[in-house]
């Protein structure tokens, strides 16, 4: 029984209330346990244990300690801990196994310390203290579990519950949210809030991000999320006391490529997703851990569905490619995979119509075919969410039937596969932050790959690192230099006669991204032959430090050179008679002759299907286990989490059965089968979730005598949000694109 | 056609398996006698024909030729006479009938002509579903 109601008891028989009034009385009065009631008097009894278990930090961190010698050793509960010097209070109780409450503080951002939700009691220190904002002092006893601790905890719940509305059932956050989640563990069993609660207007951030502004406790992550890591000065904090509110100062949408983000760092229901809105409930979704195959990054995510339907896509933790950042396309472009879908084989009449027939008739007609023509106009063309099993498949089959005409989309005409250091990222995405000057040529990262560009910003930020820019006038959310728009500047950098070129010599780390638009570019050789130049003069490749990249755009790209898909010559597709489009929707279809035979193997109907004759319906990235090699030459698989819509077939196995049907079968039918055939091509290929780095430097190229155009560097990618056949299906895509590019 | 199943009833055991292979017999003519009303009931007139029916019915009895102990023949019967039931007295449904009987197990592909022959299991799995 509380002191409470102990009091309401004497106050009773002192007759100094009406028993009517006793009942609401004792409504009010809070009870709790008697050690909170009395925090002083438990604290007294309670004895430091002598031998505690051993406990292992939250989650399985490990600590990095930068000098051995700033050790310092503190004691949690009692239990010592060894943390380097500089670290927070809630980051050593971490380290002690001991999970903190908190909303404000994210390790990825800096500290606001103003939620209070993690306050621990610290002996000799007269208050309770902010842990996520306090540093761990030498000696320091922090206790994370008593009476005083677990007050102030529910101390904190009730005024933050205060102005929080109670519409869990309807809100999209219930079932992961923070404050549910700790109000039941930290907050108090009844409150006595009896006033009515505030209100705040609703802003709207687009078509992206819903706001339900009620029910924000004002932790500030969003606002330090948008000005630190996607470096977007669109929200802030307006007003004071329970005026305060996040907001856009002015009604405007967030522009920024990484807008998503704010969904999963706000710890309540204030920010969702607006797509998902009302569509499922988080407890019934299957998560599926796969990968992003809309840009080369390869960000890692979780599909969660439900049923044979997408609902949603989040993020998964990947220290070395995205942190636990993706970018707007990869979280909402999910409803073009239920748009636009190819789900039965189809040929087009004589009328020009498509009419759906059985795989028996469309392979045999396409078997039939592909005798008729001579092998040397036979072309086939992977698109860029290729997997590796079926452009290997692919090849294959071509080669057998005389054909060597392979490549794959946006590789350019004539691709270097020789040296894999020279289409891959050889500073590896998480190298990037110990660069300290960047030369971007030709690409713009923060379209083309937006988590590589969050890369490059963080370490920009953290550094002051200096960033070089050659190409057309671009956005780039952090301080750069733009140095020209063409190949000459990239001359007088090699020459020396440019300013920059001593910043590039004079730094420690010095980095360089080419963006894979340079590989359409005629005069390719050149300017890898300068910018080899510069990366000489300036010493970017050391045993110890590669810093020459090259960026690519597409999931397919980096797989196809590592298992050769390069054509004999550019030229092919204009005296082609037979053209395999294994998913390219981007060739220039223009240039297919009339009396060409195209066949369109593909999930959704897009560009490339309305020249084709015949279209084999395939399974998209969501549907099937395929194998990818992102920029920086990490493999990584899909796993399919959904099933495969009407009577599509996997990519290879489509392949494997129109061989068989025209007479050259292809001598694996399993995909362990053709892994094995894969480990024979690119034996990198096999080792999942392995960045295999490249062998040889450039230096073993051959010289080129190519002399560099004049022509700028052009914009590779015009509309960040519609990039391939699956985003540009998807109506949330083109809604992002009318709404945020208006340009 | 009903009136004889209103009075169905457990038969007792058939002593030897001539006895057996009497009723397999009585069983088939009740069921063929039986054809043309499911026929009528379900409307499949423009679906299949009452031979084709019948060389249904016939092949479900032989599938169990092998067996020759007259217990597990009478239950086969009786089983196969409460499905004969069951459809007479309309407690099946259309789809019912069109999936088991007419279209059969192996799906709606049947066509596995010669031009089949010499193909790879791969082909064959490729061809007849998505799953393998």
């Amino acid at each position: 029984m509380g002191l409470g109601l102990l009091a309401s008891r004497t106050l009773l028989r002192s007759g100094k209330i009406q028993p009517g009034n006793f009942t609401s009385l004792l409504r009010r009065c809070i009870v709790s346990t008697t050690e909170l009631q009395n925090a002083e008097a438990a604290q007294a009894q309670a004895q430091p244990d002598t031998d505690l278990p051993k406990r292992s930090p939250v989650g399985g961190a490990r600590v990095h300690f930068p000098n051995p010698e700033d050790a310092i050793e503190v004691f949690v509960d009692g239990y010592p801990v060894k943390i380097p010097k500089g670290m927070t209070v809630l980051q050593a109780c971490e380290i002690a196994g001991v999970d903190i409450p908190r909303f404000c503080y994210h390790s990825r951002l800096s500290i606001a310390g103003n939620c209070r939700m993690c306050l621990v009691e610290v002996e000799k220190s007269p208050k309770p203290v902010a842990s996520c904002a306090m540093p761990a002092l030498p000696g320091m006893k922090i206790k994370t579990d008593t009476p005083i601790a677990k007050k102030a905890r529910e101390g904190v719940m009730e005024f933050l519950l205060m102005n929080h509305p109670l519409d869990c059932p309807i809100c999209d956050q219930g079932g992961e949210c923070d404050l549910q989640d700790q109000s039941m563990a930290f907050g108090s069993d009844r409150g006595r809030f009896t006033e009515t609660k505030r209100s705040v207007v609703d802003k709207n951030l687009g078509p992206l991000v819903k706001t339900v502004m009620t029910r924000c406790i004002q932790c500030t992550r969003c606002v330090r999320f948008a000005t630190e890591i996607a470096g977007v000065q669109d929200l802030g904090m307006l007003g004071r006391g329970s005026g305060e509110e996040i907001g856009t100062y002015v009604e405007r949408l967030m522009t920024s490529e990484l807008s998503g983000n704010v969904i999963d760092i706000c710890p309540v229901g204030a920010l969702t997703s607006k797509p998902f809105a009302f569509k499922a409930r988080n407890w019934e979704l299957k998560g599926t851990e796969t990968i992003d195959v809309t840009d080369a990054v390869g960000s890692n995510i979780r599909i969660d569905s439900r049923g044979p339907e997408v609902m949603r896509i989040v993020p998964r933790l990947n220290e070395d490619i995205n942190e636990e950042w993706i970018s707007d396309k990869t979280r909402f472009f999910y409803d073009g995979l239920k748009r636009q879908r190819l789900n039965d084989p189809m040929i087009r009449g004589p009328d020009g119509r498509f009419k759906a027939v059985s795989w028996r008739d469309a392979l045999a007609v396409v078997a039939e075919v592909i005798h008729q023509v001579k092998p040397d106009e036979i072309v086939g063309v992977a698109g860029k969410l290729s997997d590796a099993e079926s452009m290997m498949a692919l090849k294959d089959f071509l080669n057998k039937m005389g054909s060597n005409n392979v490549w794959c989309e946006g590789n350019g005409p004539n691709p270097n596969a020789d040296i894999r250091s020279g289409y891959i990222m050889n500073t590896s995405i998480s190298g990037l932050e110990k660069a300290d000057v960047f030369l971007l040529v030709g690409t713009q990262p923060r379209v083309e790959a937006a988590m590589v560009n969050a890369r490059i910003r963080k370490t920009v930020r953290a550094t002051q690192a200096k960033v070089g820019y050659v190409g057309p006038a671009t956005d780039l959310n952090y301080d750069h230099e733009h140095l020209g728009t063409g190949p000459q500047i990239l001359k007088e950098i090699a020459e020396g006669r440019h300013p920059f070129s001593s910043t590039l010599t004079n730094a420690k780390n010095p980095c360089i991204i080419v963006g894979a638009g340079v590989f359409e570019r005629n005069d390719k050789d050149a300017i890898f032959s300068v910018v080899e130049t510069i990366a000489g003069r300036a010493k970017v490749v050391r045993p110890d430090w590669n810093g020459l990249n090259v960026l690519l755009l597409n999931a397919a790209q980096a797989a196809a050179l590592d298992l050769g898909l390069i054509p004999d010559s550019g030229k092919k597709i204009e005296s082609s008679k037979f053209i395999y489009l294994m998913g390219a929707d981007d060739v220039n279809l223009e240039k297919v002759p009339e009396d060409a035979f195209v066949v369109y193997q593909g999930h959704h109907g897009d560009r490339g299907v309305y020249r084709a004759n015949v279209i084999f319906p395939a399974s998209a990235f969501s549907e099937k286990e395929g194998t990818y090699v992102n920029t920086e030459g990490c493999v990584q698989t899909t796993v399919p989490a959904v099933p495969t819509v009407g009577d599509a077939r996997d990519d290879w196995k489509i392949i494997r059965a129109l061989s068989e049907v025209a007479g050259a079968c292809l001598p694996y039918d399993s995909l362990s089968a053709i892994r094995s055939r894969m480990r024979t091509v690119a034996p990198n290929l096999l080792n999942i979730d392995e960045r295999q780095p490249a062998t040889f430097s450039y230096s073993l190229k051959p010289e080129s005598h190519q002399e560099t155009g004049t022509v700028p560097f052009g914009t590779v990618v015009e509309n960040f949000y519609m990039t391939d056949s699956i985003t540009r299906a998807s109506k949330v895509m083109a809604q992002c694109r009318t709404l945020l590019l208006k340009i | 056609m009903a009136h004889w199943m209103k009075n169905l009833k457990v038969q007792p055991n058939s002593t030897s398996l001539e006895e057996a292979r009497k009723r397999t017999f009585e069983f088939f003519r009740l069921a063929c006698r039986s054809i043309p009303s499911i026929m009528e009931i379900y409307n499949l007139q423009d679906v299949v024909s009452p031979s084709q029916l019948r060389s249904t019915v016939a092949s479900q009895i032989r599938k169990n030729s092998h067996v020759t102990n007259p217990k597990v023949i009478d239950m086969l019967l009786f089983k196969g006479m409460e499905e004969l039931k069951n459809f007479v007295d309309h407690a099946k449904q259309r789809h019912h009938i069109i999936g088991q009987y007419v279209v059969g197990r192996k799906g709606l592909v049947q066509d596995l002509g010669p031009k089949d022959e010499g193909i790879s299991n791969f082909l064959k799995n490729f061809y007849n579903s998505k799953y393998s």
